[in-house]
């Protein structure tokens, strides 16, 4: 038992750090536009679908692809953040947050929904990175999931460096904190809130490039991590990119092991989606703060 | 619009990209000659309309409603194009039902008030065909029910409904009588939550019960992607399970298969693998599964290769053309179910529901999946209406990329191409 | 001016009375079923629009209303309407826990709150099977056994009366204010003196019963229940259909909802296409018209209408 449990804690890592990838990108965009993304999700399935075409059709290797797919969500994100975000920044927009609520939960009913029409109802799988699974005992892994572990944290660690090393990183940490104090010492706030978004939107596409050859992509494929993630991000403290990547990890192994120690098997599959909502749903009555978070529980 | 660039694997698409030259060119002499056949040939007058259900967008199962309905419409051109019914051409109104009960309620009598429908099939989702089967019992028009499973449907016993795909007693005890002739002594069982999980397992259970056969459950949300937890868990049972039986159609079949594959649970040589649903005879299966697919054995709703008449054989290559995928056994019920019913309209020498019903028990019309008979017994209450010689074999792949027409037949023994009842990799 | 008003609404009173006459059984059940989502759309308009609170829960009080009464006739054998009403009675009462316990939280994390509520309690319908029959849905025993639906059609249109004129006498009374002073900002008015607890449950109490009942009449008309209901994609279409009429009138929405089920009905044969436009249409309208279509329709209507023809009242709103 005691293996099993360290086998499912280590299964729940490698999930827990693609659930930390698309968190991330969710956080960047609360902390600069300050709104919740209700089509992040939709973005995550968009770059899967990215990387499929993009290897499927361009013969560009899987590798590659994932930076092509990147490249595509960070471009569909600054186009969908033109077009349609622009009143959130507006003085005479009046409850800017319902609008951001309502305006991406739109997009992603429209993504989710052409995207059957685009990419046929049927899952599609890219090509693994790389074939066979890491063997150890009786410790098995695919080194597709190994491959996209380590990727997130390399895209993680990329991304706390450019927030805190880069002069872009600090003018979006400034915007992130005071719009008005950024823009006093001249930072462009129109540019770093279409930056954050794209940015935001790259890593949700990242991860479901990296997925694409563990889970088969499906156009409704976004509704499970986008819960997941808005759990995350709660958990880790709003706008707080360390907290959720934290978090993230958090959940993917605590999530593996309620799989792993509901007493009814019938039912644990089941309620193991119901886990991180539930978390959620806790996590805001209780500390609404988050496990490292700032006071956020309203949003101007 | 349905697919753009990805042409080489995905079989559903309304350009029909697939049409070959030669079929254009047949079509086009089909056309020319036609005027010379006289009256009878031309399919001319107001068109006979049927009405088809199923779903085609989300929630529903729209993959497998778009090829049902594709399929259907390839029926309606052949029928046409041999002059129609009564001298009058077919058509067909075909209505969405998102999967969903409501809806398919709604589409049922718009169908039959909107569309004035002389009968009715399709369908995909049980749920759904057990509240549209109330407004076709209500109005009296007769439903041919395709790809539902549920004994249910068939045993509220309105005279209406027909089924021509198999039901859940049918399909599972035969399973489970696989089972105990393979020698299974301990089996894991994974099944998704909905109609046809919960009801396959407990007909597979009430065989292995019979027998005394050990076997162990978990369930599963149809919209699950990782079972890696649950397949630990089994895996590490001792004694070792000799089977993993898992009852999954939704897209996370192909991931369940991949992931038991990959984590070295089955198929080994110890433990064997069956996945029921249909999604193992999909068009998209071997781009999904990969090797995993390899060994694995499932249900085949089509007749048997050794088995096939010159329309099963017509149909598949012409399916296959224009789709570039074998049909599933959904699609070809939902094909046999236009022709059926055009076959009873023409038989009964109208449009009247008495008519058609009746010529529907005493069809005996051969289509792509064999002789069509409907029971008009009884007892049990789901025999009343339903197709009992539904066709229906299980296989086990041994190649990598073979079509499920082409893999071992394991079961039913008088269908069977290989001695053995299963084979575990080596 | 006011014998016109009454002259406009008794001619919509006739033709809502006569409609089961006019139109063929279709028709008909597509009235009923647009008169269900208009309740749901006018009560989250009264929750969202009005008060402020942003949920995207409210389906999970349909789907609970439904189970609820579903169930309860169903064990204990009650009459379908004594079900009915037991079971919107129960979602009011769970729409007030899930407002008392959502005190803290407003805006978005509310619409993240109230999302998970409602995932949450799909799971446990679609998993705990042996009660609810899952997927596989669970019977539900009927209103009427009546050939026709003209019955139905009454007691929706009956309901969707009687659930208006509650939800328009609360908007339009001093509690209106209030719940506008709560929206707008929430400090100020409890410093005003509005106590802010009580009409932030209140509102959740009394939209979620309205969305319970709607959801206990669904349940004998359709005759089949699944967990769906409560499907994300559902919530979709409702708020859809409450922003695309104007989610800050309860008329509006009503209409929104009558005429996107409307739409949904046309456009069938275009499956999939169907909610690709209703996701537009509702990006659209926020973007460009945020009160909603009707209202900038009405703008139209206004604006080529000669001054002298206003009330007095218009021309101030105008002004």
């Amino acid at each position: 038992m005691a293996e099993y449990l360290l086998i499912q804690s280590l299964n729940g890592l490698v999930i827990g750090v693609i659930y930390a990838v698309i968190a991330a990108g969710l956080t960047i965009i609360f902390s600069i536009l300050k709104i919740v993304n209700f089509a992040h999700g939709e973005i995550y399935m968009m770059g899967g679908y990215f990387g499929y075409f993009v290897i499927s059709m361009l013969g560009i290797p899987p590798i590659p692809a994932i930076f092509v797919a990147m490249a595509l969500a960070f471009l569909l994100s600054v186009a969908l953040e033109r077009a349609l975000l622009t009143p959130l920044y507006s003085p005479t927009t009046e409850r800017k947050s319902d609008y951001g609520i309502l305006v991406t939960f739109g997009i992603s009913i429209f993504l989710r929904n052409i995207a059957i029409i685009l990419f046929g109802p049927f899952p599609l799988r890219p090509p693994s990175f790389f074939s066979g699974a890491l063997v150890v005992g009786d410790f098995v892994m695919t080194w597709d999931r190994v491959f996209a572990a380590g990727a997130g944290v390399a895209l993680l660690g990329l991304l706390v460096l450019f927030l805190g090393r880069t002069s872009w990183g600090q003018a979006l940490n400034a915007v992130s904190q005071s719009r008005e104090s950024a823009a006093i010492v001249g930072i462009n706030d129109r540019l770093a809130y279409t930056m954050a978004f794209g940015l935001g939107g790259a890593f949700a596409g990242a991860a479901g490039a990296l997925v694409g050859p563990i889970y088969a992509l499906t156009p409704s494929m976004g509704l499970q991590p986008d819960t997941q993630a808005f759990a995350i991000v709660v958990l880790g403290g709003m706008g707080s990119v360390g907290g959720s990547i934290i978090a993230g990890i958090l959940i993917g192994v605590s999530e593996s092991l309620f799989i792993a120690l509901f007493p009814d098997p019938s039912r644990g599959l089941s309620y193991a989606q119901a886990f991180s909502l539930l978390v959620l749903m806790v996590v805001l009555l209780v500390r609404p703060t988050g496990l490292f978070g700032r006071t956020h529980t309203a949003m101007e | 619009m349905q697919d753009k660039g990805n042409r080489d694997q995905r079989p559903v698409t309304k350009l029909v990209p697939g049409l070959s030259r030669r079929t254009m060119l047949t079509a086009a002499g089909a056309a020319a000659t036609a005027p010379l056949l006289g009256r009878r040939a031309r399919a001319a007058g107001e068109p006979i309309v049927l009405g088809w259900v199923g779903p085609l967008s989300p929630p529903g199962g729209y993959a497998e409603g778009i090829l049902m309905k594709d399929a259907a419409a390839m029926a309606v051109e052949e029928i046409n194009a041999q002059g129609g019914v009564l001298g009058r051409p077919i058509k067909v109104v075909y209505a969405d039902t998102r999967g969903m009960p409501a809806e398919g309620r709604t589409a049922a009598e718009r169908l039959v008030q909107e569309d004035k429908v002389v009968a009715v099939f399709g369908e995909f989702h049980s749920p759904v065909a057990l509240a549209e089967i109330e407004v076709f019992h209500k109005y009296g028009v007769p439903f041919m029910a395709c790809d539902v499973w549920s004994d249910k449907i068939t045993a509220k016993g309105y005279p209406e409904v027909f089924r021509n795909s198999t039901a859940v007693s049918l399909i599972d005890t035969t399973i489970g009588e696989w089972m105990v002739a393979a020698g299974f002594k301990n089996v894991a069982m994974l099944t998704e939550k909905d109609d046809i999980g919960l009801d396959s397992r407990k007909a597979v259970a009430a065989v292995l019960d019979k027998s005394k056969v050990h076997y162990e459950t978990a369930d599963a949300e149809p919209t699950l992607t990782d079972f890696t937890a649950q397949i630990l868990r089994f895996k590490s049972h001792q004694p070792t399970y000799d089977l993993f039986f898992s009852e999954f159609a939704e897209a996370g079949a192909y991931d369940m298969i991949r992931q038991s594959h990959d984590l070295g649970f089955a198929p080994t040589a110890k433990t064997a693998i069956y996945n029921s649903g249909g999604a193992a005879v999909d068009p998209t299966f071997w781009q999904n599964a990969g090797q995993a697919g390899v060994n694995l054995c499932t249900e085949n709703v089509g007749l048997p290769k050794s088995g096939w008449n010159d329309k099963t054989k017509a149909f598949v290559k012409t399916f296959t053309a224009r789709f570039k995928a074998s049909p599933p056994g959904s699609a070809m019920e939902s094909y046999d179910a236009a022709w059926l019913l055009a076959e009873a309209i023409k038989a009964s020498g109208g449009t009247a529901a008495k008519g058609i019903i009746h010529a529907l028990e005493t069809t005996s019309w051969v289509g792509t999946r064999g002789k069509y008979s409907f029971s008009t017994d009884r007892d049990p209450a789901w025999h009343y209406h339903q197709f009992m010689d539904a066709p229906l074999t299980i296989i086990q792949y041994d190649k990598y990329k073979q079509s499920a027409d082409n893999a071992p037949i394991l079961w039913p023994r008088k269908f069977a191409t290989v001695p053995y009842t299963i084979k575990k990799p080596v | 001016m006011r014998a016109l008003r009454l002259a406009c609404l008794a001619g919509l009173a006739a033709i809502a009375l006569a409609f089961p006459h006019l139109v063929n059984a279709y028709w008909l059940t597509v009235g009923i079923l647009a008169m269900f989502y208009a309740i749901i759309a006018a009560s989250w308009t009264l929750l969202v629009g009005y008060a402020g609170q942003f949920s995207f829960g409210h389906m999970a009080f349909v789907s609970l209303g439904a189970y609820a009464a579903a169930l309860l006739v169903q064990w204990l054998a009650l009459p379908v309407p004594i079900g009915m009403l037991v079971g919107a009675l129960l979602a009011m009462v769970v729409g007030a826990g899930v407002g008392f316990v959502c005190l803290r939280i407003r805006g978005p994390y509310l619409a993240i709150f109230t999302m998970a509520f409602s995932e949450v309690l799909r799971i446990v319908f679609l998993t705990e099977n042996e009660i609810t029959g899952g997927a596989s849905g669970l019977n539900v025993a009927p209103l009427f056994t009546s050939r026709s639906n003209a019955p139905y059609y009454y007691v929706a249109l009956g309901l969707l009366v009687v659930s208006l004129a509650v939800m328009a006498a609360m908007v339009h009374s001093r509690w209106g204010l209030f719940f506008r002073a709560i929206r707008e900002n929430e400090q100020a008015a409890a410093a005003a003196g509005v106590k802010v607890v009580r009409f932030r449950i209140l509102v959740f109490a009394v939209a979620s019963g309205f969305a319970g009942l709607a959801g206990a009449f669904y349940g004998p008309f359709i005759g089949i229940l699944t967990p769906d209901i409560g499907s994300v994609d559902q919530m979709g279409l409702v708020v859809a259909m409450a922003v695309i009429g104007g989610s800050e009138s309860l008329v509006a929405a009503v209409i929104g909802a009558l005429s996107v089920e409307a739409l949904v009905e046309a456009l069938r044969a275009y499956g999939q296409w169907r909610l690709v436009l209703f996701g537009l249409l509702l990006l659209l309208t926020m973007r460009f018209a945020r009160n909603g279509l009707l209202a900038l329709a009405w703008e139209q209507v206004r604006r080529l209408t000669p001054a002298s023809w206003r009330t007095p009242h218009a021309r101030e709103a105008a002004e």
